[in-house]
């Protein structure tokens, strides 16, 4: 009973933190890339931006980069921009699995986790899509999420680019 | 002009950011029972539709129709303007409560060349305390070889002797990791206080060169 009450408390939390972004302002960070340059967020303004928290550790998120390369690789000339946060304690992990996977993106360390928490990133792999003003438009926490489930937000994302100005 | 009291502050800070809301939704915190007859129209503006409806809605209109749809534009162009305008007031009235004059503190970085170091990240001390610590993007970092002059952080501090610490991180020449401090002791007195964190590049040592400029 007690299990089921903590569970419960839990998912409402995760809701609230879900419910509290969503339509906000995505919070903005500087962060460095495991290969290549720092990347700030706010830079990316005017482009949809998909944000994908991930371990080294953890075999789901690799399938998961995986799918955003691909989707990436089709919507990147529609003005797509993906970046992987990585919550690895150690830059070591995200190193050692940036050399033995490529991604087209660029795979970000968030070693202090400031970036995780500003999002309210309570399990992995989370995903936030992020619209051309710099909103919260749609979470995805789904550890089987496919390329369908990406794809229409993805192209309603991309859509709000052609109406707005 | 005159300046509100301290407990006005959160009110202000609130009343930023609801008027930033409702400039993105187009409508305007003085609305008058006009504007307020208007509004529904107001989305219309903000969210184009489809060029085909778009096309058939202007084969459409009227010329009075069209007429009032610019007097429309017009007034949400007036509104949006002086949202704006209110903002940039409350803005400077804010950076006036929250760094007055006589304890302000500024420190601005400036890069001149930049041919020896390629700039990573910068950490700042003031007093042994951590009070920045910023990563620079190759934008930013050609922005500041351009000239620009960065704020990279603004504070307050009481009159006296302080201490400044910055720690410079990056790559410099053959590409190896740099890493470089300057430190300056200064005197704090009633007026603001400004610090420039210069870069500059020297030729002769093929090296770059970091100091604390203060701006008397």
């Amino acid at each position: 009973m007690g299990l089921v009450l903590l569970a419960a408390a839990a998912t409402v939390a995760a809701r609230a933190a879900d419910a509290s972004l969503i339509g906000r302002t995505a919070p903005d960070f500087a962060l460095p890339a495991v290969v290549g340059s720092n990347v700030r967020l706010s830079e990316y303004r005017g482009q949809a931006v998909i944000l994908s928290f991930w371990s080294s550790r953890c075999s789901v998120c690799a399938r998961q980069l995986a799918l955003l390369d691909r989707l990436y690789s089709t919507y990147r000339s529609a003005g797509l921009v993906v970046l992987a946060v990585s919550v690895d304690d150690e830059p070591m992990h995200a190193e050692q699995y940036a050399r033995t996977h490529t991604t087209s993106f660029p795979l970000l360390l968030d070693t202090t986790k400031a970036v995780s928490r500003a999002y309210a990133i309570d399990r992995l792999p989370s995903t936030v899509l992020i619209d051309r003003s710099g909103v919260v438009r749609y979470r995805n926490n789904d550890d089987r999420a496919d390329d369908s489930s990406y794809v229409a937000p993805i192209r309603a994302l991309l859509d709000d680019a052609v109406a707005a100005p | 002009m005159n300046t509100p009291p301290l407990y006005c502050l959160p009110v202000l800070v609130r009343s930023r950011s609801l008027l930033l809301s409702l400039l993105l939704l187009g409508a305007s915190p003085l609305a008058t029972p006009a504007d307020v007859a208007a509004a529904p129209a107001a989305p219309a503006a903000t969210t184009a539709p489809a060029p085909a409806a778009d096309a058939a809605a202007a084969g459409d209109a009227s010329p009075a129709d069209a007429g009032g749809t610019r007097a429309l534009d017009q007034q949400i162009q007036d509104l949006k303007k002086d949202v704006i305008d209110l903002n940039r007031d409350l803005f400077v009235l804010e950076e006036e409560l929250l760094f007055p004059a006589n304890t302000q503190v500024a420190v601005f970085v400036s890069m001149d060349v930049g041919d020896f170091f390629a700039l990573d990240s910068i950490s700042l001390k003031v007093d042994n305390r951590d009070v920045s610590n910023y990563l620079y993007t190759p934008r930013e970092v050609a922005a500041l070889i351009k000239g620009g002059v960065q704020r990279l952080y603004v504070g307050n501090l009481k009159a006296g002797q302080h201490e400044l610490v910055a720690l410079f991180n990056g790559k410099g020449p053959n590409d190896r990791y740099y890493r470089r401090g300057a430190t300056l002791k200064f005197e704090k007195g009633v007026g603001a206080k400004y610090l420039e964190l210069k870069i500059t590049d020297r030729a002769r040592a093929q090296q770059p060169e970091f100091e604390i400029k203060d701006w008397e």
